[in-house]
């Protein structure tokens, strides 16, 4: 798991709660961040951060020792991080605020791609859909695709496989 | 169709006629099922039912 992608010269990792945001430019070596926590900052890898190895809380805590804005984090629901407390947090809202501006950072979530157990393909985000010569442009959206092959409204999911007892196995 | 110059697609969908969708680009798969997250940067997912390694396709369309 991990999210790595390029921007402004750093970089950004989800875990599709929280994102951490990595500028190199700002860091100072203060090492805290991988002696709180190697499980997910392991300098020694490649990625260098890896989500998946510690819960959010634990995550949040150690970008917030970060003493530089080298290391910033906010929520993915942006409604999340309204109520944010101000005292020794590294929330980008404090330290890296042009990535809060509405349009500079927003565009940049990756589509949520989610496999529905015995059910379709739910895509969120903004994407281009491709079918033949169908083209569709999304924006922040959400639209099911099917998985099941017995759709009639191709490529669509219209619940057939409920009807053709579709499960995953 | 409508022009949009300022749409930036993070991902683009490629849904093929007989195989299976292809996505490449910044996007991020769950399945809950699977207890799988992940982020590559292509994938190809099976769309005919047929897949013995869903959610991907293992080409099981072709027989």
């Amino acid at each position: 798991m991990g999210n790595e992608r390029s921007f402004r010269r750093g970089r950004k990792y989800t875990n599709g709660e929280i994102i951490v945001y990595w500028k190199p430019d700002s860091c100072i070596h203060a090492s805290h961040c991988y002696r709180e926590l190697i499980e997910v900052f392991d300098p020694g890898k490649r990625p260098w951060v890896d989500m998946s190895g510690a819960s959010t809380e634990q995550i949040i805590e150690t970008v917030n020792m970060c003493p530089t804005d080298a290391l910033t984090w906010k929520f993915n629901d942006d409604e999340r991080n309204m109520d944010i407390d101000p005292e020794h947090t590294n929330h980008v809202n404090f330290r890296r605020p042009e990535l809060m501006v509405a349009g500079n950072e927003t565009n940049e979530e990756p589509v949520s791609v989610k496999i529905m157990p015995d059910g379709p393909i739910v895509l969120n985000g903004t994407f281009t859909l491709n079918y033949s010569t169908y083209r569709k442009d999304v924006k922040e959206s959400i639209l099911s695709l099917c998985r099941c092959g017995a759709s009639n409204h191709m490529p669509f999911c219209d619940g057939t496989h409920r009807k053709v007892g579709f499960t995953d196995n | 169709m409508e022009e949009n110059k300022d749409f930036k697609p993070q991902a683009i969908i490629e849904v093929t006629e007989d195989g299976p969708i292809k996505i490449t680009g910044n996007f991020l798969l769950s399945d809950a099922k699977r207890d799988i997250m992940e982020s590559p940067t292509e994938i190809y997912l099976c769309k005919c039912g047929r897949s013995q390694n869903k959610p991907y396709c293992d080409e099981s369309h072709k027989k």
